[in-house]
């Protein structure tokens, strides 16, 4: 796999470096700004860019927009965007009508690496992979929420999240130390309350997930 | 003196005294005063000539009718002054005005007093000049004392108006400073401190991926990365309540959609603004929307509200509005801490919440 990082911050940058690295995965460039990774893209083809959504000059959404341009220019490149903060907003623009190949993240994800890397192979390989905080932020107790919403119990919640990040059912089964079976019928109670066909594929489940969220967001009860 | 000119131009002054016959019959159009005035003026002429014409007839000679001319001028000098001195506004102004006009007419009467004794009684002697200084010393130094706390409002009030211009452009800009810095120091928390943590927590992961079969230091390294997520965590919301991420990056309207979508309330937002905005306007506009948005989900119980945000070149204009059960109190906590915020950078906040009749709450903020 060929990485391109974008990110400002010598001390991150070089740590995500080293990390990579360490697990025989190449990064071909480093570069620390929006119009340097335009360029780096179209010069070393990488297979995913790895983008801070603040960069120089502005240190405002920099990195979001030159990853979008990025993927309009490339459509088959994997981007996954690391934030400070997440934003619901940032995540549909990300999104877009290209599903495939992103990734949006909270960046201190990366200290958990066995999650990152695997997050990052996901997305290279043409996935989807959401912070869990979206889904939070998305199923934050509002007036006028749905039903359905608000009758998800905590423990189907931190599924629907961890389902959100794209993980597997033993991936979710072995983060919450509960059985594959369990997990299963945890997700059926999901798609159930949240009126969802169930299907098998990792990403497909997440992009079901996002499409019944950003409906639930957008419409008024 | 030349001060008082313009409030002198709005006391009313008496029509001119143009009466059309020479001798006109006591009329509508002149009050008693201004009819009293007019036949002493012509009473005085008619006297003057008749006195005259005695001297005339009765063989001429030393020149005594000048005497009782200036006798006669005497109540004419008097009553132009006076008008003249009643044209000012009351006070000490007016004070100093008439007391002006008696001197002027004592120092006219010794100055004729003397022309007729050189030209009469051919006496060269300028022998009114003490009198005359006397006169003006006098008229001076009342006028001195009288004017003199005049004169001291005025400076003070010109001091009073510098200061407030002054007090007025150095709020604004600490107010615009202030922002300024906040904004700084969101960035500085999620560049600086939040960012060392980040990559602090990523030196623990790959130390822990490097720690084989020791379970006893993968708990400890786990353990430091939680409290390095919760001290993450912690940041990011310290961050947040100094100024919204979105805010920052994207300005008001990009962050006011995002407020409206965290509620499912179906929040119209309408948004016309063709400049950007400054940061200490967009945090105070930003934050008075999250109020009223916030009141409005808890106690309105809405079926529709809107976001109304638009600027007419001087200023930017919030209109926030529901359709929900109204009766908000105006002067409760909430909206107080709005207004008060609001207030700082000279803008107003109204709100209009008649009981069952909805909320709006309208907020105008100068900016150019």
């Amino acid at each position: 796999m060929r990485v391109v990082i974008a990110e400002d911050l010598a001390l991150l940058r070089e740590g995500v470096v080293a990390l990579l690295r360490e697990n025989e995965i190449e990064v071909v460039a480093q570069v620390e700004d929006g119009p340097g990774l335009l360029r780096a893209i179209a010069g070393h083809q990488p297979d995913l860019a790895i983008v801070d959504v603040r960069l120089p000059p502005t240190f405002s959404d920099e990195g979001l927009r030159a990853a979008i341009e990025a993927r309009r220019r490339q459509p088959a490149l994997g981007v996954l965007v690391l934030s400070q903060y997440v934003e619901t907003a940032y995540a549909s623009e990300l999104i877009g009508d290209n599903t495939a190949g992103i990734g949006y993240l909270l960046k201190e994800r990366v200290g958990d690496v066995r999650a990152f890397l695997d997050a990052l192979r996901r997305v290279a390989d043409g996935g989807t992979v959401l912070d869990r905080q979206v889904v939070t932020q998305l199923l934050a107790p509002r007036e006028g929420a749905s039903d359905a919403l608000t009758s998800l119990t905590a423990r189907e919640r931190e599924v629907l999240e961890l389902m959100a990040e794209g993980r597997s059912n033993a991936a979710i089964a072995e983060n919450l130390v509960v059985t594959a079976g369990a997990v299963e019928k945890h997700i059926t109670n999901i798609f159930a309350k949240l009126d969802l066909g169930a299907c098998e594929d990792d990403h497909r489940r997440v992009l079901a997930v996002l499409a019944y969220l950003r409906v639930a967001r957008s419409a008024p009860s | 003196m030349s001060e008082r000119a313009p409030i002198a131009a709005q006391v009313p002054v008496s029509a001119p005294l143009r009466p059309r016959r020479w001798m006109p019959a006591l009329a509508a159009e002149l009050s008693l005063g201004q009819y009293a005035r007019f036949l002493m003026r012509r009473l005085a002429a008619l006297t003057a000539v008749l006195l005259a014409a005695i001297w005339a007839l009765g063989g001429q000679g030393y020149f005594w009718p000048a005497w009782a001319w200036l006798g006669l001028i005497v109540p004419v000098l008097l009553d132009f002054t006076a008008s003249w001195a009643w044209r000012h506004p009351p006070g000490a102004v007016r004070r100093v005005a008439c007391v002006w006009a008696l001197v002027s007419v004592a120092a006219t009467i010794l100055i004729m007093t003397w022309l007729l004794t050189r030209l009469l009684a051919g006496v060269s002697e300028f022998w009114p000049t003490w009198a005359l200084l006397g006169l003006a010393t006098a008229g001076s130094g009342y006028s001195l004392i009288a004017l003199h706390d005049r004169v001291l409002v005025a400076r003070g009030r010109r001091a009073l108006r510098a200061r407030i211009d002054l007090l007025t452009r150095t709020r604004r800009q600490a107010v615009d400073a202030q922002a300024a810095e906040l904004r700084r120091i969101e960035r500085d928390l999620h560049d600086g401190a939040q960012a060392r943590l980040v990559a602090l927590t990523l030196q623990l992961g790959r130390a822990e991926m490097r720690v084989d079969g020791q379970p006893e230091v993968r708990r400890l390294i786990h353990n430091a990365q939680r409290e390095a997520h919760h001290a993450i965590a912690e940041l990011r919301d310290l961050a947040r309540g100094i100024v919204p991420p979105l805010l920052a990056d994207r300005g008001l309207v990009a962050a006011v959609q995002s407020l409206a979508g965290r509620y499912g309330l179906g929040i119209a937002i309408e948004a016309d603004i063709d400049r950007s905005l400054s940061p200490a306007v967009e945090r105070a506009a930003y934050f008075v929307i999250a109020e009223a948005i916030t009141n409005t989900a808890k106690h309105a119980g809405a079926h529709h509200s809107w976001v109304c945000l638009s600027h007419d070149g001087r200023a930017l204009l919030v209109l926030v509005g529901d359709d929900g059960c109204g009766g908000a109190d105006p002067s409760g906590a909430g909206l107080a801490g709005l207004r008060a915020r609001v207030e700082a950078l000279d803008g107003s906040l109204t709100v209009a919440s008649p009981g069952g009749g909805g909320t709006v709450v309208e907020v105008s903020i100068p900016c150019a």
